[in-house]
């Protein structure tokens, strides 16, 4: 083995809780230097791969793991939820966590610590509290912190899943600095390909049973497999955008209608706050914008531009420190959880903080019931191709099908207002059109729909757009 | 307060807890917690945060001198709930003032701890304070599902009992993924561990170490001189 260079043979990984394996018998093999980008439909066994490369599975998670799996030299891993990856209270100290561990004296992890910062576009400083980043700001973190590590080996699991085009355009330079001319080996899983190509000189996609359908050079892989790859699901460049599914009005009419929610001078800050001092972050400030019935209303802007927060504000979720949601009386945000369920459905940014069910079926039904109304769990979870994992618990599942999940349990008890933070984040094309064809009927059967993305393809379909920049609309 | 190291902070509530074994008699009992009441209204910014400690221990401590006095130890009962007070309270305060990164990098460098084990430990309380954000998140997924709390005290409990359970799942399962984080971020194979920033000893921190000690004498001193 030569410092980086990654070889399973026959590696099979069965979760516990799961009777057959998520991956079976699997052989791959990169070659120090290499870079490969690994794709294939949600729920493949992308993310299963990058946790046997970081030596995690069998150890660290639970389950059944057979085969070999090598890994040779220092590896850097940026896994999906960005926020799993925080290890200190502030920005500098995260990023430092990895050349500390490596035994780098202090002038060389400060350099490290503030060339990882700056490759990756975050200017808060050394001293920003971790606390006060948003989802996108989260991953850039993240991956500094292996920036800084220079590690032989980088395994990123969906780097720019929440980014904007800038910034994510940024985050690959960096990486392609990082690894350009054989420094290092690059495993990259993401879902939009085509900006990645140019970076990989290897392209890899998982079946959705886990075996390998495809290995391949890029040019290769852009003439040979377009339309083959594309009907399993792959984004594969040049491909039309996908066609969202048409919805039965009757699973997303809503049973009562709301009306125009309008924000006026919204102001919303967000506390961090210890005995040590306490930062305020101003997530809004002074936006004006309303959300109809009957019209996709996509929040747009860079990460930590109060997408989020503009969207919860919308939901009566929290309390702004100035200015008002107006067109409800009472408005959503007095009002007492059971009569805010009936008119609300929100799927959070992180979809595993949102179940509190022991079944994935029961978490499609669980609102509803407390509603007083009806829901066909299996007609919603076989709309999304959940079908088969309605017996399972949510957090078995991967991390794009608990996505999916999530908006389920949002929509299925037909609110009025219905609110998706980022909800096509980690969709494969089939999927991605399933979440989109749920958004689009909903808008169409009346109710009020609004969602914080940065996804193009998402924003296309949107009847009202509302740009933020820093917290203030443009 | 806040200029002084962690290890320093920490020194209070172990000086206190030591202490408070010499809680033995009114005279003691009394002289401690006065003088821990004046060291907190001297030193620390703001009382606000010291009172809702002290409320909280005051809870135990009043607890133990009902559970002292019921069992007909009349006399002794105001001295076991200060003994219970000096125990606790100084410890309490000052951990509130302690910034995990920088109580590892003095555990680390200065009283020579584990490397691993001190930088896994700091890991782990930066995620306590990561809780409050998880939290938020939680309650309001409950209140929007139509889970949130009521003012039924049956609901009320079962919805404390719910919060508090996802809230151990999700610091569970986070750990983990954490420390898959962690492990790949090269602590897997941390021999020779360096500390970004240095743990310098200053005068104020002497003068600290020293004040802590003598606060925790207080009451094995008047238990001597009366």
């Amino acid at each position: 083995m030569v410092r980086g260079e990654l070889r399973l043979e026959g590696f099979t990984w069965r979760p516990l809780g799961r009777r057959v394996p998520v991956v079976a018998d699997l052989d791959l093999h990169v070659e120090a230097g290499s870079r490969v980008l690994l794709a294939g439909p949600s729920g493949a066994g992308k993310s299963t791969l990058l946790h046997a490369l970081v030596g995690a599975l069998g150890t660290t998670i639970a389950g059944e793991l057979s085969g070999s799996v090598r890994v040779d030299g220092r590896v850097g891993f940026v896994p999906q939820q960005p926020g799993d990856a925080v290890v200190a209270e502030r920005v500098g100290r995260d990023v430092a966590f990895g050349p500390e561990n490596v035994g780098l004296d202090r002038d060389e992890t400060w350099r490290r610590v503030d060339a990882g910062l700056a490759a990756v576009g975050l200017h808060q400083g050394r001293d920003h509290p971790t606390a006060a980043l948003s989802g996108g700001e989260l991953q850039r973190l993240a991956l500094a912190g292996v920036l800084a590590l220079e590690p032989d080996v980088v395994l990123l699991d969906e780097p720019t899943s929440m980014l904007d085009p800038a910034h994510a355009s940024a985050v690959r330079e960096a990486v392609g600095r990082t690894v350009g001319g054989g420094r290092a080996t690059l495993v990259v899983v993401e879902h939009h390909l085509e900006p990645w190509l140019d970076l990989v000189d290897r392209v890899v996609v998982l079946g959705d049973d886990g075996s390998v359908v495809a290995d391949t050079t890029p040019d290769e892989f852009l003439r040979d497999h377009r339309d083959r790859l594309g009907e399993l699901g792959v984004w594969m460049p040049g491909l039309p955008a996908p066609r969202p599914i048409t919805v039965d009005p009757a699973l997303v009419r809503p049973e009562r209608p709301l009306p125009t929610l309008t924000a006026s001078d919204l102001t919303v800050r967000l506390r961090s706050r210890s005995l040590r001092g306490s930062t305020t972050t101003t997530a809004l400030c002074g936006v004006d914008a309303a959300v109809a019935p009957g019209a996709l209303t996509a929040l747009t802007g860079p990460s930590g531009a109060g997408k989020s927060t503009l969207l919860a504000a919308f939901g009566g979720l929290l309390d702004p420190d100035g200015g008002s949601v107006t067109g409800l009386d009472p408005t959503l945000a007095s009002r007492r959880s059971r009569d805010l369920a009936r008119d609300v459905g929100w799927s959070p940014q992180v979809p595993e903080h949102g179940f509190l069910a022991p079944t994935v079926a029961g978490e499609v039904a669980l609102t509803a019931q407390r509603s007083g109304r009806a829901v066909d769990a299996q007609a919603w979870l076989e709309l999304v191709g959940l079908g088969h994992l309605a017996g399972a618990h949510p957090y078995r599942l991967s991390g794009g099908e608990q996505r999916r999940l999530s908006i389920l349990a949002a929509a299925a008890h037909r609110p009025g207002l219905l609110l998706l933070d980022e909800p096509t984040v980690g969709q494969d094309r089939v999927t991605w059109a399933a979440v989109a064809g749920i958004a689009v009927a909903a808008a169409a059967a009346g109710v009020v729909v609004a969602t914080a993305t940065h996804d193009d393809l998402l924003v296309d379909l949107a009847d009202e757009v509302v740009d933020l920049r820093a917290g203030v609309r443009t | 307060m806040q200029r002084l190291n962690p290890v320093v902070l920490l020194a209070f509530g172990f000086a206190s807890l030591a202490g408070s074994f010499a809680v033995r008699d009114l005279p003691a009992a009394l002289a401690a917690t006065t003088a821990y009441a004046v060291a907190a209204l001297l030193l620390l910014p703001s009382w606000r945060y010291p009172v809702a400690c002290l409320a909280l221990c005051g809870v135990s401590a009043g607890l133990v001198g009902y559970s002292a006095w019921r069992l007909g130890n009349g006399d002794h009962a105001p001295v076991a709930a200060l003994r219970i007070l000096v125990l606790a309270w100084p410890g309490a305060v000052a951990v509130g003032f302690v910034d995990p990164a920088r109580l590892g990098d003095y555990v680390a460098q200065r009283l020579h701890g584990p490397d691993r084990f001190v930088a896994a430990f700091v890991a782990a309380l930066q995620r306590v304070s990561g809780l409050t954000g998880t939290w938020q998140q939680l309650a309001r997924v409950r209140r929007v599902r139509g889970l949130g709390p009521t003012r039924n005290p049956v609901t009320a409990l079962r919805y404390a009992g719910s919060m508090t359970f996802a809230l151990l799942a999700d610091a569970l399962r986070g750990a983990s993924r954490t420390s898959v984080a962690m492990d790949a971020r090269g602590f897997a194979t941390a021999h020779d561990r360096t500390w970004a920033e240095p743990a310098p000893w200053t005068r104020a921190d002497t003068v600290g170490l020293a004040l802590a000690v003598a606060l925790g004498a207080v009451a094995p001193v008047t238990m001597l001189l009366t």
